[in-house]
């Protein structure tokens, strides 16, 4: 199912470094009394081991439209006014912002819940994949699998 | 029995990310089936070309057209089938 259309959403994949300030300004309006970011970034290690860097991919179009569906959730689940969420590929050092989401909201308890659902949703459910690269070698991170359909008995109808 | 412009196969196409793509040694390809093949048809078409494939099977899921789909679900042509292992975004 296609998304509710919510243009004052604001949902990209960049191969640069996200400005998180134009992510923070496209939420803020008069009608907000609080804004909630998360900033999701690029650690020096992993189970002890020294990271050198990171490399994300993404099926970027099914990665897009997960990251709306995630937005339209929120917008139905919580009390808030705009989203917006960004997620860099490609290479990132360490401390660079592979994630940056911004939420506003006329009040703050609405703003922090659907910011947690928010990135907490897409850590799970958006395909994107991160490899970490170490002083001796790389592996892809474990990750989670999202949830899917389970098969069913007789062929599904199309709906 | 069959009317004569029955199609005699479909074409679809199948794509492979993170450590999964290195495992298969290519990010997609263009498949021909029979019609009626499901998403576990397409899979196993990989695994006897690229046994390794099967040790992943049982962590991964598969999508339909950008959707998370069912392994039982029925392909059709032009259907964009991706395999996908365990997201770690964020």
């Amino acid at each position: 199912m296609a998304p509710l259309p919510i243009s004052d959403d604001f949902i990209l994949l960049v191969h640069e470094s996200i400005n998180a300030n134009a992510m923070v300004d496209h939420v803020r309006t008069g009608g907000d009394g609080a804004i909630v970011t998360f900033d999701g970034c690029v650690r020096n290690q992993s189970h002890g081991r020294r990271t050198l860097y990171q490399d994300y991919e993404a099926y970027e179009s099914m990665a897009l439209a997960k990251m709306r569906e995630i937005a339209a959730e929120v917008h139905t689940k919580f009390q808030i006014d705009r989203v917006a969420m960004a997620h860099r590929l490609g290479r990132l050092e360490i401390g660079e912002t592979s994630v940056f989401i911004a939420v506003s909201a006329p009040h703050r308890p609405a703003a922090f819940e659907a910011c947690r659902f928010a990135i907490d949703t897409l850590k799970h459910s958006v395909p994107i994949w991160k490899k970490e690269y170490f002083e001796d070698g790389a592996v892809w991170a474990d990750g989670e699998l999202p949830p899917v359909p389970q098969d069913t008995p007789t062929r599904k109808s199309a709906s | 029995m069959a009317p004569s412009n029955v199609k005699t196969s479909i074409r679809v196409k199948a794509l492979f990310f993170g450590g999964l793509k290195e495992v298969a040694g290519r990010a997609e390809e263009c498949v021909e089936l029979a019609p009626g093949s499901r998403i576990e048809d397409l899979f196993a078409q990989f695994v006897s070309r690229c046994p390794e494939l099967s040790r992943y099977r049982g962590s991964l899921v598969a999508s339909r057209n950008q959707e998370f789909a069912a392994w039982n679900t029925t392909l059709e042509s032009g259907d964009e089938i991706a395999f996908l292992p365990p997201v770690s975004g964020g």
